[in-house]
């Protein structure tokens, strides 16, 4: 036996109240690992996001389209790679209506040099690029519809009206965290020739590549003063910049789950301040026969500490322990699956799950700081006259 | 020239105050204990026995006078030290036993024994010796709950004799037991008293425990008569 037995033994004295103390830490513990895996997951889209790519649209917005041979000035741009053309097609599942999936236009030659991040097998590619109304799916959308290679699917057009027919030619895989793997490719051209000839031939952006990813501010500037003249002028943006600004739209709801996942935690730390202050007053004798023996005030402290800090680090294994079957199986499963397109890639980050050990250590001690204090003012003889 | 007395207490005054109101409990109080004995100290409630007792044990201090035990006066001992002396030299046994619920009588016998720098299997060693003193081997991985009052209470001596301090005080250590254990932990302080030389004080209200003692002295409002 040593100090430390003491503390720790302690929590065994009211099994019931500490399990449930262990449970509320360990649910506290759950939702902030939730809480900051969604703010991590959402924030991945901008961090992972390739930093050689470039998207140029139209400067007023990007609803506004830009004429296709725009494309091939950016491709001419000194600092440019590769370049490619495509539109937001925005047409929904006939019947899940409700289920958002990005759908794109796009130019079969260039896209997946620009992108190739999304990984197709070679032979399915080549497929895709001989059939028309070939599409290239994400493998979290075919999950979502059950779609598989071969498949004749449609969707209803709502920029694009009518009903599309398309042909399932192949499956996309991500090679980058950021890459949302429940989009849907086809080819621009099966779009541009039914169009009505006022609206051929435009597009919604170009993304281009480029020779040196340090240099995108400035070739994305070159981009922009090869239009300057033009009827229509660009602005472009890096991949990164374009999502964190995306990202900046929503930072209401994301400090808004910032302050809920805190809010939660000093909710979690008084209830087991409250614990830990109900175990010392019940102590109170015990704690008067150990300053009799010699034990000093420190070592109370201690005790104290060291028990709150133990319940604390329970709670936080079991509510870490908790939260990988929850959050990473189940949820983070479902999310990718159904929700791809705003949570590519939702896992526990090890930086969360570190974190949330740590916080609930912290958690306990910052729960019993007061009750230690208190503890440490005992008056010996006073707790020993409360004997009756 | 007689041996000077292990405790000596000169002028000792102890005063409470609740509120506006001053209490004295203890006026102008002397008192020798030579080394060896085994007191008993007897008066009726509010006389200041646990008082005294406590500042024998150093666990009070005077408001005037001093408290000599072994040549020092401990009420001049900072707070530490007073700690650390009472952990070296008293032994303390409680009227309810006070032992830790949830540590077995072995590990309640070692807690003093956590204050020094001995090894664990050192700790460990002597906290069994205690408990072969006051018969109590077998029973040393039970916990409190599960031993009768006079075992318990035996497991209370063990743990007041397991660091050997030189004083034993013994606030009351029949008062929660049958006629039966009483008298086997009477005959146990007895048997620490003559063959472990301790010195005891304890304060009783019981005439059959006090008879046990080789000195009884009685306390009347906080002067011994």
């Amino acid at each position: 036996m040593n100090l430390g037995t003491l503390a720790v033994k302690n929590i065994s004295r009211n099994r019931l109240r500490t399990a449930l103390t262990v449970f509320g830490v360990a649910v506290a513990i759950l939702s902030f690992v939730l809480l900051r895996t969604v703010l991590d997951a959402w924030n991945t889209g901008a961090e992972h996001a390739a930093q050689d790519r470039l998207a140029t649209w139209h400067k007023v917005t990007f609803v506004m389209p830009l004429p296709k041979r725009y494309f091939e000035d950016v491709r001419q741009v000194q600092g440019v790679k590769k370049a490619t053309y495509l539109n937001w097609f925005g047409a929904k599942h006939p019947t899940r209506d409700r289920e958002f999936f990005a759908n794109m236009a796009v130019d079969p030659a260039t896209f997946f040099d620009v992108y190739d991040d999304m990984v197709v097998p070679p032979a399915q590619l080549a497929a895709w690029k001989q059939d028309r109304q070939g599409a290239i799916i994400g493998s979290s959308l075919a999950k979502q519809f059950g779609w598989k290679v071969g498949d004749e699917v449609t969707l209803t057009g709502t920029i694009y009206p009518g009903d599309w027919k398309f042909r399932i030619s192949g499956v996309y895989s991500a090679a980058r965290r950021s890459v949302d793997q429940a989009q849907f490719l086809f080819h621009w051209d099966y779009m541009n020739e039914s169009l009505p000839p006022g609206r051929k031939d435009q597009i919604g952006w170009i993304a281009s590549t480029i020779e040196d990813a340090s240099r995108g501010g400035s070739v994305g500037t070159a981009i922009d003063k090869a239009f300057d003249e033009r009827e229509i002028q660009t602005q472009t943006m890096s991949e990164r910049a374009l999502n964190s600004q995306f990202i900046g739209a929503a930072s209401a709801i994301l400090t808004a789950l910032d302050v809920v996942s805190i809010v939660i935690l000093v909710i979690m730390m008084l209830i087991l301040g409250n614990t830990i202050a109900m175990g010392v007053r019940e102590r109170t004798r015990e704690y008067g026969v150990l300053l009799a023996l010699g034990f000093r005030p420190g070592h109370i402290v201690s005790f104290v500490i060291g028990e709150s800090i133990t319940v604390g680090l329970l709670g936080g294994v079991v509510g870490l322990g908790l939260s990988y079957p929850i959050v990473q199986q189940s949820m983070g499963r479902w999310l990718e699956e159904n929700m791809g397109s705003w949570f590519p890639y939702f896992r526990i980050p090890a930086t969360v799950a570190a974190g949330a050990v740590v916080i609930a250590v912290l958690l306990g001690l910052f729960a019993a700081l007061i009750p230690a204090w208190r503890a440490s003012k005992l008056d010996a003889v006073e707790a020993l006259r409360r004997l009756g | 020239m007689s041996e000077a007395p292990l405790i000596a207490l000169k002028g000792v005054n102890k005063t409470f105050s609740r509120g506006k109101e001053r209490l004295e409990v203890l006026n102008e109080l002397d008192l020798d204990i030579p080394k060896g004995s085994f007191e008993a100290l007897m008066g009726p409630s509010g006389s200041g026995k646990t008082t005294l007792l406590n500042l024998i044990a150093g666990l009070d201090r005077p408001t005037k006078g001093s408290v000599e035990v072994g040549g020092k006066d401990i009420a001049k001992l900072g707070d530490s030290e007073l700690s650390r002396w009472r952990s070296q030299n008293i032994g303390f046994i409680f009227q309810h036993f006070n032992l830790i619920p949830v540590l077995t009588a072995l590990e309640n016998v070692e807690l003093p024994l956590l204050l020094t720098n001995l090894p664990s299997a050192e700790r460990k060693k002597r906290a069994t010796t205690a408990l072969r003193v006051v018969g109590l081997e077998d029973r040393m991985g039970h916990r409190p709950n599960q031993l009768s009052g006079g075992q318990e209470q035996r497991v209370g001596i063990a743990r007041a004799i397991v660091h050997d301090p030189t004083i034993l005080v013994a606030d009351e250590p029949t008062g929660e037991l049958d006629r039966n254990s009483a008298d086997e932990i009477l005959g146990l302080l007895d048997k620490l008293n003559k063959d472990f030389d301790k010195t005891i004080l304890m304060v009783t209200h019981d005439p059959a425990a006090a008879e046990r003692a080789s000195i009884i002295r009685k306390l009347d409002k906080g002067q011994l008569v």
